[in-house]
């Protein structure tokens, strides 16, 4: 058997299914394997069917696949929902001695494995273990030797109390010792490998927590919305201890205002919210734009419009947060595309924001979000971390930025566009500023030749950092290949292990990944020297491919999902064979 | 802080385009003196207004300020003092910015209790869209959007305030100078929230609700002997809506204001030039 190993818990919410998922990722990245995590949720809070689902491999795994080798099925509903992806030899885990599944049969070629989860879990302290039972049953499946549960139990219930911890791990041991005892262990033969590496295991959302602190923001403002919620909570008791501060504000209009304030007064501050949060914050978009403030506004992207599905992957926002907001608005829009990238972009986000005094929306979507990866620490290396704080002007260089009158001028068109920033507190800077159209002292205009000045100044922001910074994609595959694939956002560990199903296929593609949409990377080169180019995006309407045809003047093929799912790399590969084909069939 | 500062000081060179005579005047030359009064200077203070006539004020004001969206001032207020703590933050709105579409903001900024002075410019109509009625109108004042009046309650301001747990609620009248200034310096001395709603009256739109009225009506609670101090006293002020009250109606010497409880006392604005020391740790979390 391959050393990949696909295992996945279902049932329905509130059966402690993430956080028995959460614990056998933890156990298997501590175990120096590597882990990729997927969750299937809905929008309630109890009931409903709900799925943990755990990649794992000796190898670096950054998606997810159409299969599933091992199931724990809490729920008969369980395994219908993932009967695509169960094979022969699949090894179905549930509770023999529950009513929902006593009449349980596996479907042909799979393994069905009774396991007493409630009666030994009872026997273990409590039938609230039932899980750990289960999960205790799938490490002996898999050969995982047990004890790697246990580091994993602690840190999960060691808040609880040591008998606690205690009574977990003879639950997994009574799960492990069922499974030794009544099953014949010929049927199976996972036997999946552990390393000495050290792995770290984090989510998306946490990566742009964790680097918001580090590019130094000290007051985050936002209201509870999924999937960005966790973005607020991963900050909340760490931000404070660098002395900032996390406000749960009354809703999006008061969280951005809040953080609007907290940046004109100096300290580095964002926002987070998904779509519908965006559209609240639009208003105030415009006026951080016109006032200049330096602000990062995250928008984790969920399916929409209106209220949509909450709890479902979509890239459908780009459109908006490319061109959203009346009148004209400068702005950047930074849409990491995985992980780790998460954390780096974050930190950029936040330099661009005050280098260029400018609004920068930070894009993440649902799948990078709630998705876990396990990364070598080294990927988050705190000492390259450089903070650059822009054109901060202070008591002593202010002189050189009054006007005849002595007044401090904010707005200043400066060739570059960047004008000189002063802090309240600071001595001779006081000012005020403003939405409406204003001079460079920040006073309200409606004088023509202002107006346009003031507009100039701001676009010219936009073109400096075009040519100061690096708006790079990034590039795998084989740069000759004929086939060029261009994806944003999450896909990008999809794509890029659909590249290994492509070449067993003898597919040559040469796939970039941007994470710059505005202002982003100009393709019309890449594009001009490939013969098929194909765009990939979780939307309906293929926004980044209207924007990539818009700039390269070149029609380019679609490949869209939007059923609520992330891509799965298996699958992606299948669609790009497809769309070649179908592009061969094409008389000429 | 310097203790030479003028109230001058805190005027800009713009001269106000609101209409002579206009209630708002007055309004801000008291919130100018007891900025002074009370011993900031334009260089730590921060004004923040919304949209209306009443959101002018920044312009007109010489300090570091924002002009907002409307109906958003309190909370860029709180963030600016949340970030910032040594700076004095004054929040000034109209009735429409404050109580109809920053409503919400309203009620949670008084609960929030941030350490800073919110004054509403209250001239029960709207005034710079010219002449619709406001949340503060009068059942039967007749507007163009309203000709047989809004026919529903007008808000009352200082009542939300205190179920919301207001810990300094206050009312006056612009054009009584000195217990304007008096009343607004108060609200700045505060630990907490000082919310001052103050009859601004409007010459042009509102012919009901103008100086004559409130000359007469207006009583003063200082000389009916109210003691703020008296939560119930204060609750049945605010309900008795034949009468017009200047003064401070309630105060919570106690309070503790939001800083405080959540220990936010260091300027946000100084940060390394790189992460924090520690901050590998964060890393470390997640093994």
């Amino acid at each position: 058997m391959p050393d990949d190993l696909n295992w996945a818990i279902g049932g329905e919410a509130g059966d402690g299914i993430n956080s028995t998922g959460k614990i056998f990722a933890q156990a298997l990245s501590r175990a120096g394997r590597h882990v990729f995590t997927s969750k299937d949720f809905a929008s309630r809070i109890r009931g409903g069917y709900t799925a943990y689902k755990v990649r794992s491999s000796t190898e670096r795994v950054e998606s997810v696949v159409d299969r599933l080798d091992i199931l724990i099925a809490l729920t008969q509903r369980t395994v219908e929902e993932n009967m695509d992806e169960l094979h022969e030899g699949s090894v179905i885990i549930y509770d023999g001695e529950r009513t929902m599944m006593e009449d349980f049969e596996a479907p042909e070629g799979m393994i069905g494995l009774p396991v007493p989860l409630k009666r030994l879990a009872e026997d273990a302290g409590g039938a609230l273990m039932q899980n750990i039972v289960a999960l205790g049953a799938a490490c002996e499946v898999a050969n995982f030797p047990i004890e790697n549960l246990d580091e994993a139990l602690e840190k999960r219930f060691g808040d609880k109390g040591e008998s606690i911890v205690a009574n977990n791990r003879q639950a997994a041991r009574l799960g492990e010792e069922h499974v030794v005892e009544e099953l014949d262990h010929d049927e199976f033969d996972y036997d999946i490998e552990t390393t000495d590496n050290d792995y770290v295991l984090l989510n998306g959302d946490e990566a742009i927590g964790m680097g918001a602190i580090a590019a130094g923001c000290r007051f985050y403002s936002g209201y509870p919305i999924t999937p960005a919620t966790d973005v607020m909570e991963y900050l909340k008791g760490r931000l404070e201890r660098y002395g900032g501060h996390v406000m749960q504000a009354e809703d999006e209009l008061a969280a951005i205002n809040m953080a609007l304030g907290a940046a004109r007064a100096g300290a580095r501050s964002m926002t987070a919210t998904s779509g519908p949060g965006i559209d609240l914050m639009t208003e105030t978009f415009g006026l951080v734009a016109t006032s200049e403030t330096p602000l990062v506004i995250c928008d984790v992207m969920r399916s929409g419009p209106s209220t949509g599905m909450p709890t479902k992957q979509e890239q459908g926002d780009l459109d908006m947060l490319l061109y959203g907001g009346h009148g004209e608005i400068p702005r950047f829009v930074v849409a990491p595309t995985t992980i780790s990238e998460c954390f780096h972009k974050t930190i950029e986000a936040f330099n661009l924001a005050e280098k260029y005094q400018t609004p920068v929306y930070l894009v993440g979507d649902l799948a990078l979000a709630v998705s876990e990866q396990t990364f070598e620490p080294e990927e988050f290396d705190m000492d390259s971390v450089e903070i650059d704080r822009g054109k901060l002007v202070d008591e002593n260089e202010i002189d050189s930025w009054l006007n005849d009158s002595d007044q401090f001028q904010p707005h200043f068109p400066a060739a570059d566009g960047i004008s000189p920033r002063t802090l309240p507190g600071t001595s001779g800077g006081a000012h005020m500023t403003t939405g409406l159209e204003h001079d460079e002292l920040g006073r309200r205009t409606e004088e023509q030749e202002v107006r346009i000045e003031q507009v100039d100044k701001r676009n010219q922001k936009v073109e400096t950092a075009k040519n100061e910074e690096d708006w790079d994609y990034r590039e795998f595959g084989d740069s000759d290949a004929d086939t060029l694939v261009l994806s944003w956002g999450s896909n990008e560990g999809a794509m890029r292990e659909a590249m290994g199903f492509l070449d067993e296929a003898d597919i040559d593609v040469r796939f970039l990944s941007v994470p710059y949409m505005f202002p982003r990377p100009d393709l019309t080169e890449e594009i001009e020297a490939a013969d098929e180019v194909i765009v990939v995006e979780c939307n309906a309407t293929g926004q980044f491919a209207d924007v990539v045809e818009g700039d390269t003047l070149t029609r380019v093929k679609r490949i869209n999902k939007y059923n609520g799912v992330r891509f799965k790399a298996d699958e992606l590969a299948e669609r790009i064979t497809e769309k070649l084909d179908a592009a061969q069939e094409v008389p000429t | 802080m310097s203790s030479d500062v003028r109230f001058t000081d805190f005027k800009s060179d713009k001269q106000p385009t609101w209409c002579p005579g206009c209630g708002d005047f007055g309004t801000m030359n008291g919130m100018m003196k007891a900025l002074a009064n009370t011993g900031n200077d334009p260089d730590n203070t921060f004004v923040v207004a919304g949209i209306g006539c009443s959101g002018k004020i920044g312009t007109y004001m010489h300090s570091y300020a924002l002009h907002g969206v409307h109906g958003r001032a309190l909370p860029v207020g709180i963030g600016v003092k949340s970030a910032n703590p040594d700076l004095e933050v004054m929040v000034s709105g109209g009735d429409g910015d404050g109580y109809s579409i920053g409503a919400g903001h309203f009620v949670h900024a008084v609960r929030r209790n941030m350490d800073m002075t919110y004054v509403v410019m209250d001239n029960r109509i709207y005034g710079l869209t010219k002449g619709q009625a406001s949340p503060t109108s009068r059942e039967d004042f007749e507007t163009a959007t309203t000709p047989d009046g809004p026919k529903q309650a007008p808000v009352n301001p200082l009542a939300l305030a205190l179920a919301a747990d207001g810990s300094f609620i206050a009312q006056s009248f612009s054009s009584d100078a000195q217990r304007h200034t008096e009343i607004v310096q108060q609200a700045v001395e505060h630990d907490g929230f000082g919310f001052v709603n103050v009859y601004s009256p409007c010459v042009t739109f509102n012919d009901v609700d103008t100086y004559d009225y409130f000359r007469d009506a207006i009583v003063d609670l200082d000389e009916e002997g109210h003691d703020p101090t008296d939560r119930d006293a204060a609750q049945k002020k605010i309900m008795d809506e034949d009468t017009e009250y200047q003064g401070v109606i309630y105060q919570d010497e106690e309070s503790e204001p939001y800083n405080e409880r959540h220990g936010l006392d260091e300027n946000m604005a100084d940060i390394p030039d790189g992460a924090p020391e520690d901050a590998t740790d964060l890393v470390r979390e997640f093994y």
